[in-house]
């Protein structure tokens, strides 16, 4: 299982940032009792890329995403960062949570900072840095408030701002706008889309809102029902490599709309058999 | 003083039955209605004691308890023990705090110092404290330590206990976060968990300090010749129902007042957990 690959050495340039080789998860709920989560997935992701897990609800997505941070280890086969096999968590690989983990007891600036300051940062470095990220989530005017004084949407922005602030190399996302309301979740889309684009962060993230994924993805990784394995890699081509910073853009593409229909069909037949096309019609 | 107080003819419209769901009172209103189940109480104790209702042997009214209380302390030196019984439980519980504390946090941390401590821990947990009463008087006499090692026997367990259990639920998301941030370890146990647990820990306390004030009494009353529990004891044989009122009372107003110490303290450590900010 531990072979060393032979070409650590070689070839850096061709050499994706993320490999997954024939990963898979086993989860054990009692004694004898197995559950296989994923199986056999492979994927690869280069830098400066958004990289986008999509897929029905239970299929793997959180658990391909946590063992990618080092959360939990897998099963079988590997996954290399840069060619290194990944082993337990690490500050190159900074996770956001679907659920508000901002510290209670920090203010945003300190929320901001906490990553730099136990990597050893000098404090007057840390201000500036801290201080540079929450103007680029624009919470400058909140940066001295307590997280229980902000919304929401403005939690999910600190921890944004403190998980790149610390420079990961990869930025790892887990339904990192699924708690918030429709307008707040594009206006975040929005802000993430242009903050990766001025800091060239790579990005890993897991949704299950198709538009989401269409919007920010430069790929999608769609995966099927569990186990959930890849089933589809999925280039929005019509993009040209573009990003955009309004959702509005998309709708000038024609194609947009064919991707949408193409995502939504794997997404009926991988999300169950309850949704006949009578119901779809409607 | 009240200016900014509303126009009653304004808010009229708005008020809704005096019992409502989810309808918090203002820090005035909550201090009045305390009052006044106090006072209903005193009135009720007085009208009791002056119809004659009970032996007035047995129950003396409020006044010549608070006039028991005046010469307990400026002709008999009951501040000395008032001070003493402070002492015993400061001292005990301090000795609890030291130990449970670290414990509580360190088996709610890791799963193996669980493991470790915690069936011992319960099943001291279920020994009643007075039952060692014997067996520590055998060991100390009558000195100072079975008087302190009983309250810290009745603290220590159920301390590290609800500790423990807090710091279990300390969010999952929020040891992940740190993590995947670059902390290590001790880093994840002293800048997350600690702080993250630190506002349950002084809830933890003050209810223990509660509980502390029972076993007070009772090392008191069965091997003591000072503290506020030996003098109501002592008040018994003579049947001076006043002075064993006047210690109640006392011990009464001292746990009121360490309550809101700690409330105090809550408000002061923990500023951030208050929405509206400072
Ligand atoms: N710690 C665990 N112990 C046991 N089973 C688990 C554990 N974590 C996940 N699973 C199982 O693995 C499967 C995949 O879970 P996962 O959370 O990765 O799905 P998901 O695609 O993220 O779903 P959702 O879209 O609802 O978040 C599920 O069947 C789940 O029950
Ligand atoms: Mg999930």
């Amino acid at each position: 299982m531990t072979l060393q690959a032979p070409t650590t050495a070689a070839a850096p340039s061709g050499q994706p940032h993320l490999a997954l080789e024939g990963v898979g998860k086993v989860f054990e709920l009692r004694r004898n009792e197995h559950i296989e989560a994923i199986k056999d997935v492979s994927f690869t992701m280069q830098e400066n890329e958004v990289c986008v897990i999509l897929g029905p609800s239970g299929c793997g997505k959180s658990t391909v995403l946590r063992m990618v941070a080092g959360l939990e280890s897998p099963s079988a086969g590997q996954l290399l960062l840069d060619g290194n096999p990944i082993h337990g968590p690490g500050r190159e690989r900074g996770m956001v949570f679907q659920s508000y983990t901002s510290f209670d007891w920090l203010t945003v600036q300190d929320n901001v900072e906490y990553g730099m300051r136990l990597n050893g940062a000098g404090a007057r470095e840390r201000r500036e840095r801290a201080a540079e990220f929450i103007e680029l989530v624009g919470l400058t005017k909140f940066a001295n408030a307590y997280p229980r004084q902000l919304s929401g949407g403005m939690k999910q922005r600190v921890a944004i701002a403190r998980t790149l602030a610390n420079d990961p190399a990869l930025l790892l996302m887990d339904e990192p706008f699924g708690a918030l309301d429709a307008q707040t979740r594009w206006h975040m889309q929005e802000l993430m889309m242009s903050v990766v684009e001025s800091t060239r962060t790579s990005v890993l993230m897991v949704t299950h809102d198709i538009e989401e994924a269409i919007f920010l993805a430069d790929r999608i990784e769609f995966m099927s029902r569990h186990p959930g394995s890849v089933l589809e890699e999925i280039k929005p081509t019509f993009k040209q490599g573009q990003r955009f910073t309004r959702k509005e853009q998309l709708l000038d593409f024609p194609e947009y709309g064919d991707l949408e229909r193409h995502v939504m069909k794997l997404m009926r037949q991988q999300g169950g058999d309850d949704a006949t096309p009578a119901e779809q019609g409607a | 003083m009240s200016q900014n107080r509303q126009n009653p003819v304004g808010t009229r419209a708005q008020r809704g039955p005096w019992l409502e769901f989810l309808r918090p009172i203002s820090t005035r209103e909550s201090a009045l209605l305390g009052l006044v189940i106090w006072v209903l109480f005193f009135v009720g104790w007085e009208v009791a004691a002056w119809r004659e209702l009970v032996n007035p042997l047995l129950l003396p009214p409020p006044e010549q308890v608070l006039v028991s209380l005046y010469d307990l302390l400026v002709n008999r030196g009951f501040g000395v023990d008032i001070g003493v019984s402070i002492l015993r439980i400061l001292a005990s519980f301090v000795a609890a705090c030291i130990i449970a504390i670290p414990l509580g946090v360190l088996m709610g941390s890791f799963a193996r110092i669980e493991g470790l401590f915690n069936p011992f821990v319960s099943a001291w947990r279920y020994l009643p404290a007075p039952a060692f009463i014997p067996i520590l008087l055998a060991w100390f006499g009558t000195g100072e330590e079975p008087k302190l090692a009983l309250l810290f026997l009745g603290v220590i367990w159920f301390l590290i206990t609800l500790v423990m259990d807090h710091t279990r639920n300390v969010r999952d998301e929020l040891i992940e976060t740190a993590m995947t941030l670059g902390a290590r370890r001790w880093q994840v146990l002293w800048t997350v968990i600690v702080p993250a647990v630190l506002p349950n820990i002084l809830i933890a306390m003050r209810q223990m300090l509660a509980i502390a004030w029972t076993y007070l009494v009772i090392a008191e009353i069965i091997a003591a010749t000072n503290g506020i529990g030996a003098v109501m004891w002592r008040a018994r044989r003579f049947l001076d129902t006043d002075e064993i009122l006047a210690g109640i009372l006392v011990i009464g107003v001292l746990g009121l007042a360490f309550d809101l110490l700690f409330r105090w303290l809550y408000r002061i450590l923990f500023p951030y957990l208050d929405r509206n900010g400072r």
